[in-house]
């Protein structure tokens, strides 16, 4: 019996020690995204310079559907779209129905004040934002593919068998001098989300596709600082992890990396890719 | 699980079919039922909301099985629809609750659900409560040791029931209690009695994510584990006694302290003198941020692990409970004091049959705080019983006097001073006198009246156009109640509340009650104010109602 005292009050003094975490103060909050670790390579890459198209919906939107066509119809793999819910009133959900709004992107839609959808964005430059017509959107995301790349952008995806995570490789080389500072911003996106959407002629699409869908910012709304002095030539090397939360598809997600200007966020190149 | 817990059902109602049917299976079955049912009809008066469903019912069945050593139990309870002021979560019915125990010498272990007490509670006490629709039992396993004379462990683990579900918070407690007298002999007979106590709970919750205010990229680094400590001691000596707990929680960020990661605690001291005739009675309480809850995103009275005792007066008399006081887990100092004198016959003040005389009167404050920031900081800072602004104060003065062998006269001053703030209004002093009058007169050997006469002046009042002043309790009121108790078996009471001063309202209650053994039915008709029902600093808001009630209660 006095063995099992002592086991006893041996547990209890375990329990009493173990059962309590103590935060410090400076770590009261903490930054809540992936944390990418740079490290120098002298891998180069071909410098393409893609095209970060930013596009803010909602389903409750009737002429959402008219600005996916004409992103649609851009057949080039070196334009990538981004689709952000709009936080408020015709980017909210129908009854039941997912919702797709996220904290990411609300604080974009915030930041660039964007009151009307559909919106959209031409690599985050406040000279190129459409808001509800997207006539000429075309011809001006020409014009940015013609444009010399300042940087150029590799991203590779993998993920753990049982997908709890997804390693992120980003190979990034200065393709000409940058004396600014530069940010990394990694976004999860998903395709074939199957939900309700209001119409141009207002009936509503019980199953309409909605592809290229923010998910989740997985850097932090703003981006990690890119560890580089910015000469020509420079190549880094970034690596990150993040566990996808289980109401995604993997199989249906991609990677969109985009390297911005840490002042004016406008994005310098983007590049995408699937995880595998 | 739900075939384990079927079978277990079917087991023991198999077993109450014969309810009376003691030794079964060399067994004993016990339970009780209780049935409560409402009809209310809208009344803008009093601002009683139709009720669509016409009939409202809340009922429960305890059912216990005892066989030497061994016992189990399960509870089956129904809201079809809940009364009114129950959470709408309780819809339902079903088996809430089931255990098994074995009881031994030494050893005592329960699984399923079962409820524990810690020292006064300040770390952990699960209990329900029937009246307040709370029950934050634990479903889990719960150990106790006795290893030697004097000495009791306690460990538990499990999940807290909140509704039809269990909180995702896993609770794990610890506890010893040493009594000194039993545990050495050469102090076995000592007028001096010491027992000493400690306790440990840690509730463990996953990470979620709480956004910080200042910058949304960054999130609060909350603590899975959360512990809470306490060491208490009980000494007597004579007619003396004191009763003491000091408890300490570790950083535990969640809604009631605004995500804040002050570390809480709370210090309680209870002293008694007492002997014939006399007794006197003095507590003092220190909380500060000591909400402690298995989910940190729970708001309510749902989920807690711990308790902080009130020390206000628990009073019966409609008016003096008008106003009730809440406990305030998140920081309040308190101090109350409580003397009983009987004046004994033959003597002056006593006269032929004594009279006894209970002087009550309490204050609790809030804590006196410099802030120091909102979420995700350390919240604020506060001094030891330094006092902030007041909550509750009451002085009340009760005289009992038996004025001749069939009649009682009980009569009662109380003076409050009541702050709405702690019912999460906007701060204000509602100073209110009471009086009441209560006399009993057993008429015969078969029939009995009471008489009940109350009257509260206030300077608090109602005016619908003013959100400050929407609170249908204001005003001034009196009230008066005739009970007719019919041999042992029936009555009937009347009553009625009227605000006749800057309140609203007029409240008239009749009912009529049958016991039977242990068979009680009570049918009422009347009305119901709006308020808080408090019991023990914990309330529950209930609404106002226009209607029939009826309850029926029964064990065996």
């Amino acid at each position: 019996m006095k063995k099992i005292f002592y086991y006893l009050m041996g547990i209890i003094g375990t329990i009493s020690l173990a059962c309590c975490d103590k935060i410090n103060p400076e770590e009261y909050t903490i930054y809540d995204g992936a944390v990418i670790k740079w490290e120098k390579t002298n891998t180069t890459i071909t410098p393409v310079q893609r095209v970060y198209v930013e596009k803010y919906t909602g389903p409750k939107c009737n002429n959402c559907p008219l600005a996916d066509a004409t992103l649609n119809n851009i057949h080039n793999e070196n334009v990538v779209v981004v689709s952000i819910n709009h936080p408020t009133g015709q980017g909210t959900p129908f009854p039941d129905q997912p919702d797709m709004r996220t904290d990411g992107g609300n604080a974009w839609d915030n930041y660039f004040g964007i009151n009307a959808i559909p919106s959209a964005f031409i690599n985050r430059d406040q000279s190129k934002l459409y808001q509800g017509s997207m006539d000429n959107i075309v011809s001006d995301i020409d014009q940015a593919l013609s444009m010399t790349p300042i940087v150029a952008l590799d991203v590779a995806a993998n993920a753990t068998l049982n997908n709890d995570y997804v390693f992120v490789n980003i190979d990034l080389m200065f393709a000409k001098a940058y004396n600014r500072p530069v940010t990394m911003t990694v976004a999860l996106i998903e395709d074939s989300l199957y939900y309700k959407q209001l119409l141009p002629d207002n009936s509503v699409d019980e199953n309409y596709v909605h592809n290229h869908m923010l998910r989740k910012v997985i850097t932090g709304f703003w981006g990690r600082d890119v560890e580089a002095t910015g000469t020509a030539g420079e190549c880094v090397l970034g690596e990150l992890e993040f566990s996808p939360s289980d109401d995604v598809k993997l199989q249906n997600c991609h990677i969109v990396a985009f390297v911005s200007d840490k002042s004016s966020r406008k994005v310098l190149n983007v590049a995408s890719c699937k995880i595998e | 699980m739900k075939r384990k817990l079927c079978l277990m059902a079917a087991i023991t109602l198999s077993l109450t079919g014969a309810i009376k049917a003691q030794g079964i299976m060399g067994g004993h079955v016990t339970g009780n039922v209780q049935l409560d049912a409402q009809m209310s009809r809208e009344d803008t008066v009093i601002g009683a909301e139709n009720v669509p469903e016409k009939l409202l019912m809340n009922a429960r069945a305890d059912i216990l099985y005892t066989n030497g050593d061994f016992s189990a139990g399960l509870r089956f309870e129904m809201y079809q629809n809940p009364l009114l002021g129950f959470d709408a979560q309780y819809k339902g019915q079903g088996v809430a609750n089931y255990f098994v125990a074995y009881n031994g010498k030494q050893l005592s272990v329960t699984a399923g659900n079962f409820y524990e007490q810690f020292g006064s509670g300040m770390i952990l006490r699960t209990y329900e409560d029937r009246y307040l629709g709370l029950d934050n039992s634990l479903l889990g396993l719960n150990v106790h040791f006795r290893p030697f004379e004097g000495v009791t462990l306690k460990a538990l683990a499990g999940k807290q029931r909140i509704y039809w579900n269990y909180g995702a918070g896993l609770v794990r407690g610890v506890d010893g209690e040493v009594n000194l007298n039993s545990l050495i002999s050469s102090i076995a007979d000592s007028k001096l009695r010491l027992t000493l106590g400690a306790g440990f709970v840690s509730k463990y919750e996953e990470d979620e994510n709480i956004p910080s205010p200042d910058n949304p990229e960054f999130r609060l680094n909350l603590p899975l584990n959360v512990g809470a400590g306490a060491v208490r001691m009980d000494v007597s000596y004579g007619h003396w006694s004191l009763q003491a707990e000091y408890a300490r929680k570790g950083q535990d960020p969640s809604i009631m302290n605004n995500y804040i990661y002050r570390p809480g605690e709370a210090l309680m001291i209870n002293t008694t003198w007492s002997q014939r005739g006399f007794s006197a009675n003095l507590q003092a309480k220190h909380v500060d941020n000591m909400s402690f809850k298995s989910v940190r995103s729970q708001s309510g009275e749902m989920l807690y692990i711990n308790y902080i005792p009130a020390i206000t007066k628990q009073h019966t008399y409609a008016f003096l409970s008008m106003y009730p006081y809440a406990t305030q887990v998140t920081g309040e100092n308190g101090l109350q004091a409580d003397v009983m004198y009987k004046f004994q016959k033959g003597t002056l003040l006593g006269g032929k049959y004594g009279t006894d005389i209970h002087i009550n009167s309490a204050v609790i404050t809030a804590l006196d705080t410099i802030r120091t920031g909102g979420v995700g900081t350390e919240g604020y800072t506060a001094k030891w019983f330094a006092l902030g602004e007041l909550y509750y104060g009451d002085v009340s003065v009760e005289v009992a006097k038996k004025l001749s062998k069939s009649v009682k006269l009980t009569t009662t001053y109380a003076y409050q001073v009541f702050n709405p703030v702690v019912e999460g209004h906007a701060p204000d002093l509602y100073h209110n006198h009471v009086v009441v009058a209560d006399l009993s007169w057993k008429v015969n050997k078969k029939h009995s009246l009471r008489f009940e006469a109350e009257w509260m002046g206030s300077d608090s009042y109602y005016n619908a156009k003013d959100e400050h002043h929407t609170d249908r309790r204001a005003g001034d009121w009196i009230m008066g109640l005739v009970e007719w108790n019919i041999g042992s078996h029936f009555f009937v009471s009347a009553s009625d509340q009227y605000a006749y001063n800057d309140g609203i309202g007029n409240y008239y209650n009749l009912s009529v009650g049958y016991t039977q053994g242990a068979t009680r039915l009570q049918l009422g008709y009347g009305k119901q104010r709006e308020g808080l029902l408090c019991i023990g600093g914990v309330c529950r808001q209930v609404p106002a109602s226009n209607g029939l009630t009826f309850s029926l209660t029964t064990s065996f």
